[in-house]
C-alpha cells in the first residue's frame, strides 16, 4: 500500500491482505541495500494466515520515495513513526540482517511498543570492510553482484529454487539494482557506525527469536549466536548449510519457525 | 566456493543438487501430473503463491523447474518458464503482455512462424504488428505508437542472419517504456548475454542448439527481471490488480520476476504450454554439453565459410562473419565467439542447383531444423519460409535460390566430402546457366 509518512510517499507491503491496525502488527524490516521483495516469502505467508502484514521499503528502497536514512537510530525511529502514523501501538519486529539491528535498536528505546523480536541472519555488530564500502561508492554494479554472491548459500550459487524457474542470484541482483543510487552505501555504512547493539540488546527483555544460517558469509554464524546469547529471553534455530539469504533460500523453515514463535 | 560458478558449471549443474533421500546424482524425471498436498492449508498456499513448490504439471513441474533455472542461470535472468516449443513461448508471452488494441513493432526479418503468428493470428485478437527492417533504428522509432507493447526480434533473424543491435534497440525500447524481447534461439546464452546490453525478456526455442540432439521440441520464456513495468500505466495486468489471487498486483508482489509471475498465474494456468518432464530431460542432457557443442560448432561454422566463400559452385554466401555482410562490423562485437552456425548460399544455377544439391548429399540431413549436432540443409523458400508472401519474402532479404544449412559436429572433412558430391551432382545446371 501506498502511505504518506512525514513528507514522503512510501510502499508498505501487506502480503496481498488489506492491513487492518487491531491487533498487534507483524513488521518485517529489510537488511542493507533491500526492499520489500526480500520478504516475497514470508510478507503472503503471514498475511494469509491472519497477521497483520507491514514490510515497508525504507526511503529510497524499493517502491518507497525519500532519500535513504543515515544512521541505524534514525531508522529504528522511522519505524516507530510508521507504526505511530498507522495507530499501530505495539508490534512484533522481525528483522533481516540490518534489520535487525533496528529492530534491537527500536525494542531498546521504545520497550513498550514491542512485543516479541524475531532476528534472521543478524548480529549486534555489522562491521563493513572497506573495499566493499569504496565499491558500494565506486562500482555501484559491482558491489550488488558481490553482496548477492557472498549472501547466498551453496543452494543459492546452485540455483536450485523452491520458487520454480527462479535464479537467486538473478533476482538478487535485480532486487538490489531496483533500489536508490545511493540506498547501499547509505546502509553499509549506517551498519558499519553503529555501536550501539550490546548496549541496546542489554536491555531486551522480550521474547526474541534468532534463525541463523550456518553458511553465512556476511553475518557468519557466530555473531548471530553472541546476538543470541545477549538476549535473556532468546531462542535460535539454525538452519545449516544456508546463506544469508536465509527468507529466500529456506522460506518454508523460516517462515514455520516464526510461525511457531509468534504463536507460542 | 568463491564467486559465482561460471558458464560451463552452470551447464552442467545449474538448478540441480542432488535430493538428500536418494542422492541421484543424474536429473530425475518426474513423469507425474500432480502433488500430494500436505493438508489443506498447504494446498491453498500453493495456488496463491504463498511459497514456491508444485501442484500440477500444467503449471511447473520439478524436472522441467531444473531446465527453467538453469536456463536463467546461463542468461542471467531472474527466472525462467519453459514450455513445449518455441512456438508456445512466444505466442504465450506475447497473449501474457498484450491485450485486445496493443501494438507490437517486430523486425520483419524472422523465423516464418514468427512472421506469421503476429502477421496473421494475433490480428484476429486485435493485436496489430508493424514490421520494421531491424537494422533500421530510426525505423523502429518512428514505428512506435501509443499503445505499442514491446519490441520484438531476433538478435541473428532466420534465415536471412540479419542483426539487431540489441544495445541500440535497447535504449529505443526503454526510451519509449516499453520492454526489448528477442528470440534468442539461433545465438544462445553462449554465443550472447543480452540481458547485458539491455534486452527484457528472451524466448529460446530449446529445440536447437539448447537441446542440441534433435530429440525433444521445447521452449523457454526468460525474464530478465530489468524492466519496470510499474514505470507508465502501460501494463495495468502487470501493475494493477489482476483478476487472480484477491486481485494480486505482481508488479508489487513479486518485483523483478512479476512478469514470470504473471506467465506462471496466466500464461500457464490458462493457456497450458506445459512442456513435459521427459522432453525437459532431453534438453537438460543436451545443455550439459552446450559449451563444448558451440565451441564446435563455430570451428567447423569458419572452416565452412571458407571452403564455401573459396569453391567455384557456389554463387554467394551470406553469413555475419563474413566481412561483406551488411552486419558484420556489429556481429563481430556483440558476438566476438562468433555469430551461430547457420550459413546461407546460393549455388550457380540457382534454385534447381540449390534442390539438386539438398537432393544430393548423404551425410547432411534434409530436414526442418536447425541446431542439431548434425549438419542440416534446407530450401527455406519451399518449406519453413513458404507460407510467407512472395513480397515478405523480399521485404526479409530472403532469396529463391536460397540454401539454409545449419553446420553440425561432424568431422569437417567428412562434411567437405559430402558438400563436394552435392556440388557436382548440381553442376550440370550452373552450366547451362552459363
Ligand atoms: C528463430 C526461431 N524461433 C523460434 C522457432 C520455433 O521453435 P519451436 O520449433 O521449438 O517451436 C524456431 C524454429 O524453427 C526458430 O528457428
Amino acid at each position: 500500500m501506498k502511505h504518506q509518512l512525514i513528507d514522503t510517499q512510501i510502499h508498505i507491503a501487506t502480503g496481498g491482505r488489506s492491513f487492518s491496525n487491531d491487533g498487534e502488527a507483524l513488521v518485517l524490516l529489510h537488511g542493507s541495500g533491500q526492499n520489500h521483495l526480500t520478504w516475497v516469502l514470508q510478507s503472503r505467508y503471514f498475511a494469509y494466515r491472519g497477521y497483520q502484514v507491514l514490510a515497508p521499503d525504507f526511503p529510497g528502497h524499493g517502491l518507497s520515495g525519500g532519500t535513504p536514512l543515515e544512521s541505524i537510530e534514525d531508522m529504528a525511529d522511522w519505524v516507530i513513526a510508521l507504526l505511530d502514523s498507522l495507530d499501530v501501538k505495539t508490534a512484533r519486529l522481525v528483522g533481516h540482517s540490518q534489520g535487525c539491528l533496528v529492530a534491537i535498536d527500536a525494542t531498546a528505546r521504545y520497550p513498550e511498543r514491542v512485543s516479541r523480536l524475531g532476528l534472521i541472519a543478524g548480529a549486534l555488530a555489522i562491521p563493513v570492510n572497506d573495499q566493499l564500502l569504496t565499491m558500494s561508492d565506486e562500482a555501484l554494479g559491482k558491489a550488488i553482484s558481490v553482496m548477492t554472491s557472498w549472501g547466498h548459500g551453496p543452494m543459492g550459487h546452485m540455483h536450485d529454487n523452491t520458487q520454480p524457474g527462479h535464479s537467486f542470484l538473478g533476482y538478487g541482483k535485480r532486487l538490489m539494482t531496483s533500489n536508490h543510487a545511493d540506498a547501499l552505501r547509505n546502509d553499509l555504512k549506517a551498519c558499519n557506525n553503529y555501536s550501539g547493539g550490546k548496549a541496546s540488546a542489554a536491555k531486551i527483555v522480550q521474547p526474541a527469536l534468532c534463525i541463523l544460517a550456518g553458511s553465512d558469509r556476511m553475518t557468519p554464524i557466530k555473531f548471530g549466536m553472541a546476538m543470541a546469547d545477549s538476549l535473556v529471553n532468546s531462542e535460535r534455530v539454525i538452519m545449516n548449510g544456508a546463506g544469508h539469504m536465509l527468507p529466500a533460500e529456506r522460506p518454508a523453515e523460516v517462515n514455520v519457525a516464526l510461525r511457531h514463535f509468534l504463536a507460542s | 566456493m568463491s564467486g559465482d560458478y561460471k558458464f560451463d558449471t552452470l551447464s552442467l549443474h545449474a538448478g540441480h543438487v542432488p535430493d538428500e533421500r536418494h542422492g541421484s546424482r543424474a536429473v530425475p524425471i518426474h513423469q507425474t501430473t500432480s502433488y500430494v498436498f500436505k493438508n489443506t492449508e498447504h494446498a491453498a498456499a500453493l495456488y496463491n503463491q504463498e511459497f514456491g513448490g508444485h501442484l500440477y504439471t500444467r503449471i511447473s513441474n520439478p524436472t522441467v523447474a531444473v531446465l527453467e533455472q538453469r536456463v536463467a542461470a546461463l542468461e542471467g535472468g531472474v527466472a525462467a518458464t519453459a514450455t513445449a516449443s518455441g512456438m508456445a513461448a512466444l505466442s504465450t508471452a506475447l497473449l501474457v503482455l498484450c491485450s485486445q488494441g496493443d501494438h507490437i513493432v517486430s523486425s520483419s526479418r524472422m523465423y516464418g512462424a514468427n512472421i506469421n503468428l503476429l502477421e496473421n493470428t494475433l490480428i484476429r485478437f486485435g493485436i496489430t504488428t508493424s514490421f520494421i527492417d531491424p537494422s533500421d533504428l530510426a525505423g523502429i522509432e518512428k514505428a512506435i505508437q501509443p499503445n505499442t507493447k514491446l519490441i520484438f526480434g531476433e538478435v541473428i533473424g532466420n534465415p536471412g542472419l540479419d542483426i539487431m543491435d540489441v544495445k541500440a534497440v535497447g535504449e529505443i525500447a526503454a526510451k519509449a517504456g516499453v520492454p526489448l524481447m528477442l528470440d534468442c534461439t539461433f545465438n544462445t546464452p553462449w554465443l550472447l548475454k543480452p540481458f547485458e546490453l539491455g534486452a527484457n525478456l528472451i524466448i529460446h526455442s530449446l529445440t536447437k542448439w539448447i537441446g542440441g540432439h534433435g530429440v525433444a521440441i521445447g521452449g523457454a520464456v526468460v525474464d530478465g527481471g530489468n524492466f519496470d513495468w510499474g514505470q507508465n500505466d502501460k501494463f495495468p495486468t502487470i501493475a494493477g490488480p489482476h483478476y487472480a489471487m484477491d486481485g494480486i498486483n505482481f508488479y508489487e508482489e513479486f518485483g523483478p520476476a512479476a512478469f514470470t509471475a504473471k506467465f506462471r498465474a496466466e500464461g500457464m494456468y490458462n493457456f497450458g504450454p506445459s512442456l513435459s518432464p521427459t522432453n525437459a530431460f532431453h534438453i537438460l542432457q543436451g545443455m550439459e554439453t552446450l559449451p563444448l557443442r558451440m565451441q564446435r560448432h563455430m570451428d567447423n561454422t569458419t572452416k565452412m565459410l571458407e571452403f564455401l566463400c573459396d569453391h567455384e559452385a557456389v554463387d554467394w554466401v551470406r553469413h555475419p562473419n563474413l566481412a561483406d555482410h551488411p552486419g558484420h562490423e556489429l556481429a563481430k562485437r556483440m558476438m566476438p565467439r562468433g555469430a551461430g552456425s547457420i550459413i546461407v548460399f546460393g549455388l550457380k544455377g540457382g534454385r534447381d542447383a540449390g534442390r539438386t544439391f539438398i537432393e544430393s548429399v548423404e551425410l547432411a540431413s534434409h530436414l526442418a531444423n536447425v541446431g542439431d549436432a548434425k549438419t542440416l540443409v534446407i530450401h527455406p523458400a519451399s518449406t519453413t519460409h513458404s507460407h510467407i508472401s512472395a513480397e515478405a519474402m523480399i521485404e526479409g532479404g530472403l532469396s529463391d535460390d536460397m540454401i539454409r544449412l545449419s553446420v553440425g559436429l561432424e568431422d569437417f572433412d567428412d562434411i567437405k566430402a559430402d558438400f563436394e558430391m552435392g556440388f557436382q551432382a548440381a553442376a550440370k545446371f550452373a552450366k547451362t546457366k552459363d
